[in-house]
């Protein structure tokens, strides 16, 4: 099975589950979680089915095309379900099945992690599952999102595609997989990885980021004064991406770091606030 | 009669299991004694989808007579005996024959009453109300909600099996209908089982491959890895945290053995081993002391017959372990020196500055400890440890493995050449990392240990950062705990109270919170430490207090202390000398100082005191300075007979003030003499009633 196949039979299957299948979201974001597909569905009370890839963009985990296993970019393919259905665990479980994992032969595990996302002020509890060990997938019953408490509760599914694949390839380097039957992660993903480390780490202006972190956080808060909450959010999430670049060009110190952080946060916990007031009054 | 309660839920991390089991143990024990239910055996097993409640209890309730009161008799019943009108309304509201109505005595007087038989309830009906209330109070670190309840639990739930005397009770919790049902493996054996007895229950899950009793889980994962190391002839490396957890980790557990390549052995085994249990729970191999290119897993499945597993954890194993190779060849192309230079990029504290203001203060604690432990041989090096101890904070290998802090630093420094003092204190400074771990080897190790804890407790308090109760975010006690430990093992001597007043002369005006106080809290914080330390050593609490009384001036010699009142709390002069020391306390309490002056002595007992206090006094300094406190105790004993005379003959509150004065000048000195070893009017002794002491943390 190709990483094409593997997306196909995702979104069969979640297809089937009653989500909608949205297109992958065009800004720089860390984590499938970060998109508004996720982040503002979550926040009110109508029920949501959704799934979709989402490259994942981490600056600070790329190895210059080097490492078999680390890359600044990945897929995950991210599943919501609003209110967490009783069986999810089962239906999870059936979908490793439909993939063709033989779940007999294997060690399945949901280990204790909770995950969080101080940037978006969200956190959750549930698992990291791990297959023969290999971490596959981040389970979440999301409790916050945006600092806002979350009813009913939705259910997070991130899948690391990348992970999954080289599991079902029985693969050791991330490169050697197959994308499609004639092109492989190689041909799509080496010189990126190679271009993106490089300015990651060594090229990225410190300067430029500095002033556009800066802009786009004032831009952030004029369009919240304006209600203007999606295009606030976006510039939320040019933010974030500019101080992950930043970070791994090195030039945050940890104070900095934190008090960044919560400066995003603070943007972001005021949408959050005003979109489900918002949607309350009406 | 049988009990048996299975709450099925999603996976449960194995902290919360552990707790649950206690509260289910206390709330079922608690609610069953209240509602008179004999409890004749009762325990608790679980799964990590699965908490357990096992027990027999009685029946019911066991029958009793009850005593109903009803108006005081003068009310009830005229002078002539006959019941009144308001003792007529009693027996009408009780529905009880006017004849069986009797005078109850009770403490506020006479009353009219009358005794009946109540019957005991059955044990199904109390277990019906106490079931939900047990379950309801469990309580979890971290909660979660679900779906559309606002109900909390750790992990959601999936049903309640719960059957009393082969019945299932009826009773419900949180929606849950209590059954006789429940379901096997989640991957192995997911359909549904009947038990309505313990015996069939745990048989029909062990079908369904789960073994529910964790002594059971434990002992099949011991024996599997012994039949796997038995024809390698190596040993497990014994971690039985990581076992205890990996029992709660599995319904059906299975070792899994397998290989890395040789060529990681040359990673140090700090690396090695923390590589395969923090990220993977797996179990290095060692023989003779020696890593093996071995681990084991244990696995939630039934067979690995294809080899899947042991294949799938080698691959992951092998990841981390190439990066963990990376680390170690990155971070060595940079000197420990280079890379300190980076500290002062990171915060340590806000108010207390970088990692690099913190070396700085580091280095000048070290260097006054070694002088006042007079170890002038390794002051230079661990001046240089102190330098360079936090610089492996920007190592890749710390980032990445946040546990391996100090011993990393150490690592890297014996690789550039330093000398053993150098990177040995380096690698020991942040043990002891508990009570129970090992305090550093060395002496210089020991020495920066202490400076880096008293330089974080003295600085977060004096910012104003309490510690109580649950708060404690800079591990302060973790720290005081450490500091006292090394203290004690290595028996080290050294003023505390001017160690302190370094420590705040080094941080000069950074701290927001004026020294004098910040002293006193320190000093008040290491008392509360040293007293949970000693009782947790198993000393008496009164001994403990007694033994802190003479205040923290040497924290070492507060054990020698406690030591010697235990081993004389037996002694035939023992409680004599402390209800002697006792009545010294009371005469004095509230008392201004007063001299005396051996010529005002009027009776021959006072001044056979006196000369008798000089004489003990002398011998006992010399032992108490070396802290041979046993010594000086047996020599204080010999006080008592002396001062007891002197009660019997002499009156110290003499008419006259100057002579009163003076007798009471003498016991003062005697007083103040003995509080050198302790403060006797906190021992306990019998007849007393105990004075219960503030609950320790």
């Amino acid at each position: 099975m190709s990483v094409q196949d593997l997306i196909l039979n995702l979104h069969r299957f979640w297809a089937e589950q009653g989500c909608y299948l949205a297109q992958t979201y065009d800004l720089e974001v860390g984590a499938g979680t970060m998109t508004p597909d996720t982040f503002f569905r979550v926040l009110d009370k109508r029920p949501w089915r959704v799934g979709y890839v989402q490259p994942s963009r981490r600056p600070d985990d790329g190895r210059y095309g080097e490492n078999p296993n680390r890359v600044q970019k990945h897929f995950q393919y991210q599943v919501i379900m609003k209110p967490s259905p009783v069986d999810i665990q089962d239906v999870y479980v059936r979908s490793l099945r439909s993939l063709g994992v033989a779940l007999d032969d294997h060690d399945l595990r949901f280990d204790e992690d909770n995950w969080e996302s101080p940037t978006i002020g969200a956190w959750g509890v549930g698992w990291q599952v791990l297959l023969d060990g290999l971490e596959i997938t981040q389970f979440t019953y999301f409790q916050q999102c945006g600092g806002v408490d979350l009813s009913p509760v939705p259910v997070e599914i991130t899948y690391g595609l990348e992970r999954l694949e080289m599991f079902l390839e029985q693969k050791d380097d991330i490169y050697d997989l197959d994308w499609s039957a004639d092109v492989t992660y190689r041909d799509l993903r080496f010189r990126e990885e190679k271009e993106f480390s490089e300015y990651n780490f060594s090229v990225a202006s410190v300067g430029m980021l500095r002033q556009a972190f800066g802009a786009c956080q004032k831009e952030a808060a004029r369009l919240i004064e304006k209600n203007l909450l999606l295009p606030a959010y976006d510039m939320c999430l040019k933010c974030s991406h500019n101080f992950n670049l930043l970070d791994s060009r090195g030039a945050i110190s940890v104070t900095e770091r934190v008090k960044l952080i919560s400066q995003i946060r603070a943007l972001v916990n005021d949408i959050a606030r005003r979109y489900t007031t918002a949607k309350e009054g009406a | 009669m049988e009990f048996l309660l299975e709450l099925l839920t999603e996976e449960l991390p194995a902290s919360h299991i552990r707790s649950a089991l206690d509260q289910l143990e206390a709330g079922f024990r608690k609610e069953l004694t209240a509602a008179r239910i004999e409890v004749v055996s009762l325990r608790t097993l679980a799964t990590p989808r699965r908490l357990v409640v096992a027990g027999d209890f009685a029946a019911g309730q066991e029958d009793r007579e009850e005593v109903v009161t009803g108006p005081p008799l003068a009310i009830a019943k005229g002078p002539d005996g006959a019941l009144t009108p308001a003792g007529k309304g009693f027996a009408r509201s009780q529905g009880v024959d006017e004849n069986l109505l009797e005078a109850i005595r009770t403490p506020r007087g006479e009353y009219l009453g009358f005794k009946r038989k109540a019957k005991g309830a059955p044990a199904a009906e109390i277990l019906k109300d106490a079931v939900p209330r047990v379950l309801g109070a469990l309580s979890f670190p971290k909660m979660m909600r679900w779906a559309e309840s606002p109900f909390r639990f750790s992990r959601p739930i999936h049903g309640l099996l719960c059957v009393f005397g082969g019945t299932p009770v009826e009773t419900s919790f949180e929606g849950f209908m209590a059954t006789d049902e429940t379901v096997g493996h989640r991957i192995a054996s997911p359909g549904a089982i009947k038990a309505r007895r313990f015996a069939e229950y745990s048989s029909e899950l062990e079908k369904s491959f789960v073994v529910v009793d964790p002594e059971a889980r434990k002992r099949t994962i011991l024996t599997q890895i012994e039949d796997a190391l038995a024809p390698l002839k190596a040993k497990v490396y014994p971690d039985p945290e990581l076992l205890d957890d990996l029992t709660l980790n599995v319904e059906h557990p299975l070792v899994v053995f397998g290989g890395f390549p040789e060529t990681y052995l040359s990673l140090p085994l700090e690396v090695l081993s923390t590589a395969m249990r923090a990220g993977q729970k797996l179990f290095s191999v060692v023989r003779d002391k020696k890593q093996l290119p071995h681990f084991l897993g244990v696995a939630d499945a039934i067979a690995d017959g294809k080899g899947l597993i042991r294949k799938g954890n080698e691959r992951v194993l092998r990841a981390r372990l190439e990066d963990a190779r990376f680390f170690w060849d990155q971070d060595r192309k940079v000197s420990l020196k280079e890379r300190a230079a980076g500290l002062k990029n990171v915060v340590f504290q806000e108010k207390l500055g970088s990692y690099e203001d913190k070396a700085l203060r580091l280095k000048k604690i070290v260097s006054y400890l070694c002088d006042k432990l007079k170890a002038a041989d390794i002051k230079a090096e661990t001046i240089e440890a102190a330098g360079l101890c936090k610089a492996d904070l920007l190592t890749e290998m710390v980032k990445e493995f946040s546990g391996l802090q100090g011993r990393m630093g150490g690592l890297y420094a014996k690789q550039e050449g330093f000398p053993a003092a150098v990177h040995q204190a380096i690698y020991e400074h942040y043990q002891p990392g508990s009570l129970e771990d090992a305090s550093p080897a060395s002496l210089a190790g020991a020495v920066l240990s202490i400076a880096d804890k008293m330089d974080s407790i003295v600085g977060v308090l004096g910012v104003g950062i309490p510690v109580s109760g649950s708060s404690d975010p800079f591990g302060l006690r973790r720290n005081a705990h450490g500091v006292c430990k090394v203290i004690l093992d290595r028996k080290l001597r050294f003023s505390f109270p001017l160690l302190l007043d370094k420590v705040l002369a080094v941080y000069g005006d950074r701290l927001t919170v004026e020294c004098g106080a910040v002293k006193a809290a320190c000093l008040e914080f290491f008392g509360g430490r040293l007293r949970f330390i000693l009782e947790k050593r198993g000393s008496r609490y009164d001994l403990v207090a007694a033994a802190l009384g003479p205040g923290l001036d040497q924290i070492y010699d507060v054990l020698p202390r406690v030591e010697a009142l235990d081993s004389l709390k037996s002694s035939p002069q023992f409680e004599p000398f402390i209800l002697m020391a006792k009545r010294i306390n009371n005469i004095l309490k509230g008392l201004s100082a007063a001299k005396v002056n051996s010529d005002l002595f009027v009776e021959k007992e006072e001044r056979d005191l006196y000369s008798t206090f000089a004489i003990i006094r002398d011998n006992a300094q010399p032992m108490i300075a070396r802290g041979d406190y046993v010594r000086a105790q047996g020599i204080y004993f010999k006080i008592q007979p002396v001062l007891n005379t002197f009660f019997d003959k002499v009156l110290v509150m003499a008419e006259e003030k100057k002579v009163r004065q003076n007798r009471l000048g003498l016991l003062q000195s005697i007083n103040k003499m003995l509080l050198e070893i302790a403060d006797y009017s906190q021992v306990v002794v019998e007849g007393e009633k105990p004075a219960k002491p503030k609950a320790p943390r």
